[in-house]
């Protein structure tokens, strides 16, 4: 990062990926993520918002698979770069909405790539 | 013939997370399975749930290599039996063919599509679609499923288990004369090659298969596919499991296909599925004595008809059977909501879960004095999970849809109690212990047979008195949070209830929050018996923490700040309708303040009358007496303690006026439901999406096992075999059974006790109202615009009913 207000600091540059799906799809975007090597990732449950398919809202009260979630995972580029290949072959069947993004974080090493235990 | 695809290495296209996404949608392609001790109703269609009804009906059947509809001889039967009328049939027939014009247009002389229509459903011979011959590695992969998943039934456990199913499962192999014998000797030494990573097992198989993207999809779900009630449990441990009971033994979807993945790298060929039959269209006409000349341009209809597979007669009857129960039940409901309600001011309000077998007990009770019910779902909006006073096992008692948000700790009972319950088990750990060790198991036959035999005896001949009864649950530890609920839940959690139901603040000086429970013993269906909504759990825990938390002051005080001040001398008490017996418990009544005995004698008494009076007409349909339901709750040799949720087909959503006069015959889930309290659709949404979705799980469960009891039900249950603590096979192998056993759902004399058919979902609501909840919620478009459920709405006030037709709009 060249901007001169974080010329102190040690960042490191990695990819952002972000996946808002139906909240009874969370299980495929989870194997998804685990199996790229992603060793952690943030889950929003409850979003709402417009789409497509209009207006979208959970009544988690009684059904916490209603709604929308949405991931927020950050990794190196190769593993984030799988998860997109995925990603895609999922959206063929499901809907949802992914993004991507350059980001820098502070500890790289909590986003450390898991090897699977092959 | 061996197909065997190259031992040479391959390289796959598909990298480990594509293939994971691929595995994770295959996955969905069978519903979740959950252990015997927590039987949760499924559709076991779940997958195609995407799909309008009568295609996934028919894919569904296709994939699962199933029956797609009942044999026409039970439909034939069931129509003798006046279970369904003639006329009914013949009108469905009608709407079928397109309605009256295109089914009464003559072909030949006195000859309509009608007309051959209505031979094929009653008069001709029909073959049914025979049974698809079983994969000839599916009881070797069943095999090792059943030594994996083993959850301490087993005397030794497979070793490696820590490893995974599939590499586990590849250690052994080297020393598994099965798999030498299905693969042949060249093909078995695949596994000194495949990866040992499952998915990159899964990708390798694929590339060397020859799949490309969208084959890989099919394959993948034909894999899960093939021993679905296997494939099921591995979608519960994944989704729904605790950390508990899965320690020590990872699984995943990934493992159990890449055994399969194995099966088909080594050219073990899975059999042709056999095709539907379908009747000549010439011995259709020969049957009317028509020939090809003579019908012209007709014999198109001829051959239309004759094309008509056994599924798609056997979707006539059904749309007979639904069609009829809907004629019979709409016009009743609207001419109730025209007369509009009765005032009343009850003795006593009782809230019961919407259950079916809660209508009949609810119509009785009200019978015999002053008291109002209602229906709300059995886990009364609690978030609870159950930890059982010995640190065993977590029970969840919530729906599915829902994860437990607070632990709720079971009160120890007394020391002398919890003495007993040490000694009972360790003595049972011993003995299953013994009697199962390699070296003690003939000694301990040759020791104890006596005792057994005499205890055999007993439990046969005076059952009441053998000491055999299901296990009581303990309290729950209510201390001043009530298990851990804050202040704003506990208000919530009551506030939900007044809402929900429509209760609202007009509240009786007592409120019994009712959960329900089966009883039986020796029945590895019996959680099958308990609330669906409780997690297959019996609902009085649950009961019993709403009840506290209601009559918590500060939680009545933060009612009041919303609007909802309740009568200081309401006063809430817990129960638990056993509806084997139909024996209603009452917990903590003395507890009760001297000021409301009175009223809990009579609502006592009241609830003693309505439980012979029930348990009477419950008798009459299982042909036994009264005491003998009360004798078969705790003999272990009865296979049909009570007929459980047999014969449900409808849901409604309303107050209880709407439904008081008639009599449902234990087939409606009732929710009670107050329009004029929900301007915004809120509690509606919450019903519709969550009770009701619950509901068509059951509706689809007792469906699908009826039609094809093999393939989706559980079958006999005089050859079940529980495998592993988790679930049951038939015989001595094989796959997981996925649905209900043969006898929840036949008579004895093999006639249908449940008709096959969709559910009904009555709305008392304003049209708008309902519309704009199904257009928010893409699950209630899928589940009423594709035909899952049918739904029809009642407009207050006016009484006028329209159903909500398959392109989404009201007609």
């Amino acid at each position: 990062m060249t901007d001169p207000n974080f010329a102190d600091l040690v960042l490191h540059q990695l990819k952002k990926i972000e996946v808002i799906v139906r909240a009874e799809d969370q299980r495929v975007i989870e194997d998804l993520l685990g199996s790229a090597g992603l060793g952690g990732w943030t889950l929003i449950r409850d979003v709402a918002g417009l789409g497509h398919g209009g207006f979208h809202q959970g009544r988690t009260i009684f059904n916490d698979q209603s709604g929308l979630v949405m991931f927020v995972a950050v990794g190196e580029p190769a593993p984030v770069a799988d998860v997109a290949r995925g990603l895609a072959r999922v959206f063929r069947n499901l809907p949802g909405v992914t993004f991507l993004s350059d980001v820098a974080v502070l500890r790289s090493d909590y986003f450390a790539t898991v090897r699977p235990n092959a | 013939m061996n197909m065997l695809s190259p031992l040479t290495m391959v390289q796959p296209t598909l990298t480990r997370a594509e293939t994971a996404a691929l595995v994770a949608l295959a996955a969905r392609k069978v519903a979740p399975l959950w252990p015997l001790q927590s039987a949760i109703a499924v559709n076991p269609l779940s997958g195609f749930e995407e799909l309008p009804f009568d295609q996934a009906l028919a894919e569904g059947a296709a994939a699962f290599g199933a029956r797609p509809g009942l044999p026409l001889a039970d439909w034939r039967a069931l129509v003798a039996a006046g279970r369904i009328e003639r006329g009914a049939v013949q009108r469905a027939a009608i709407a079928r063919l397109g309605g009256a014009s295109a089914a009464l247009t003559p072909i030949g002389p006195d000859v309509s599509p009608w007309d051959l229509l209505m031979a094929r459903l009653f008069d001709l011979p029909v073959a049914d679609q025979p049974s698809a011959p079983a994969h000839p590695a599916a009881a070797w992969v069943a095999k090792w499923c059943a030594a994996f998943f083993d959850q301490g039934q087993a005397a030794s456990a497979m070793p490696g288990r820590d490893l995974g199913l599939y590499r586990a499962v590849l250690a052994l192999l080297p020393h598994d004369r099965q798999w030498h014998a299905l693969a042949g000797a060249q093909a078995a030494r695949l596994i000194d090659v495949v990866p040992r990573d499952p998915l990159e097992a899964l990708a390798e198989a694929l590339e060397a298969l020859g799949a490309d993207a969208d084959a890989a999809e099919r394959l993948l779900a034909a894999w899960v596919l093939r021993l679905p009630g296997w494939a099921g449990h591995l979608r519960w441990r994944e989704a729904h499991a605790e950390a508990g009971d899965v320690a020590g033994a990872p699984a995943t979807m990934a493992d159990l296909i890449a055994l399969w993945a194995l099966v088909d790298r080594a050219g073990i060929a899975a059999p042709e599925a056999p095709p539907a039959p379908a009747a000549d269209p010439a011995e259709l006409a020969a049957w009317f004595k028509l020939t090809q000349d003579q019908c012209g341009a007709g014999w198109a209809s001829i051959e239309a008809v004759a094309a008509m597979t056994p599924g798609e007669l056997g979707q006539v009857f059904m749309a007979a059977a639904e069609t009829a129960w809907r004629d019979a039940l709409v016009p009743d409901l609207a001419s109730a909501v025209r007369q509009g309600p009765l005032a009343e001011t009850p003795d006593a309000q009782l809230v019961f879960c919407i259950d079916v077998r809660s209508e009949p007990f609810r119509r009785a009770l009200e019978a015999q004095g002053n008291f109002a019910t209602l229906g709300y779902a059995g886990f009364f909006g609690l978030p609870i999970a159950r930890q059982g006073h010995r640190g065993d096992r977590r029970q969840r008692l919530l729906p599915v849809l829902l994860a437990p948000q607070v632990i709720v700790e079971e009160a120890p009972p007394p020391l002398q109690v919890q003495q007993r319950e040490a000694l009972a088990g360790a003595a049972s750990g011993w003995f299953a212990a013994v009697k199962q060790g390699l070296g003690s198991a003939f000694a301990t036959a040759e020791a104890s047979g006596w005792l057994a035999g005499a205890t055999m005896a007993l439990r046969t001949f005076v059952p009441r008195r053998a000491g055999l009864a299901a296990p009581q649950q303990g309290a729950p530890q209510l201390d001043h949070d009530h298990g851990g609920f804050a202040l704003a839940d506990r208000i919530g959690a009551a506030a939900l209830l007044l809402r929900m139901t429509g209760l609202g603040t007009q509240t009786a000086r007592l409120v019994v929050i009712t959960g329900h429970g089966g009883a039986a013993v020796n029945n590895p269906y019996a959680a099958a018996l308990d609330c669906g909504a409780c997690g297959g759990h019996r609902g009085g825990f649950n009961a019993r923490v709403l009840a506290a938390i209601c009559n918590d002051p500060a939680v009545r005080a933060g009612l009041a700040e919303q609007g909802l001040a309740l009568p200081a001398d309401t006063l809430f008490i817990a129960g638990e309708h056993n509806t084997t017996t139909d024996v209603v418990t009452l917990f903590d009544g003395d507890q009760l303040p001297a000021s409301h005995r009175d009223d809990l004698a009579r609502l006592r008494a009241a609830l003693d009358r309505a439980a012979l009076a029930n348990r009477q007409v419950r008798a009459l349909a299982l042909g036994r007496s009264a005491d003998d339901l009360i004798t078969g709750s705790c003999h272990w040799g009865e296979v049909r303690p009570e007929w459980g949720l047999t014969g449900n087909a409808g849901f409604i959503v309303g107050p209880r006026w709407l439904t008081r006069q008639l009599d449902l015959g234990g087939r409606a889930f009732l929710h009670s439901y107050d329009p004029a309290q929900d301007a915004d659709g809120s509690t509606l949404a919450m019903i519709l999406t969550a009770p009701m979705v619950v509901a068509q799980w059951i509706n689809c469960q007792y469906l699908f096992s009826t039609i094809d009891n093999r393939v989706w039900g559980a079958g006999d249950k005089t050859t079940h075999n529980p495998v592993g603590r988790i679930g049951v096979v038939q015989g001595n192998g094989g796959d997981l059974c996925v649905g209900l056993p043969r006898q929840s759902l036949f008579d004895d004399d093999g006639l249908p006790r449940h008709v096959p058919q969709r559910l009904l979902t009555v709305v008392h609501a304003p049209f708008d109202r309902v519309a704009g909840v199904i257009a928010a919620h893409p699950i209630l478009a899928r589940l009423f615009g594709g035909g899952w459920v049918q739904l029809v709405v009642i407009e207050p006030g006016t009484g006028k009913a329209r159903r909500w037709a398959r392109d989404a709009e009201m007609g």
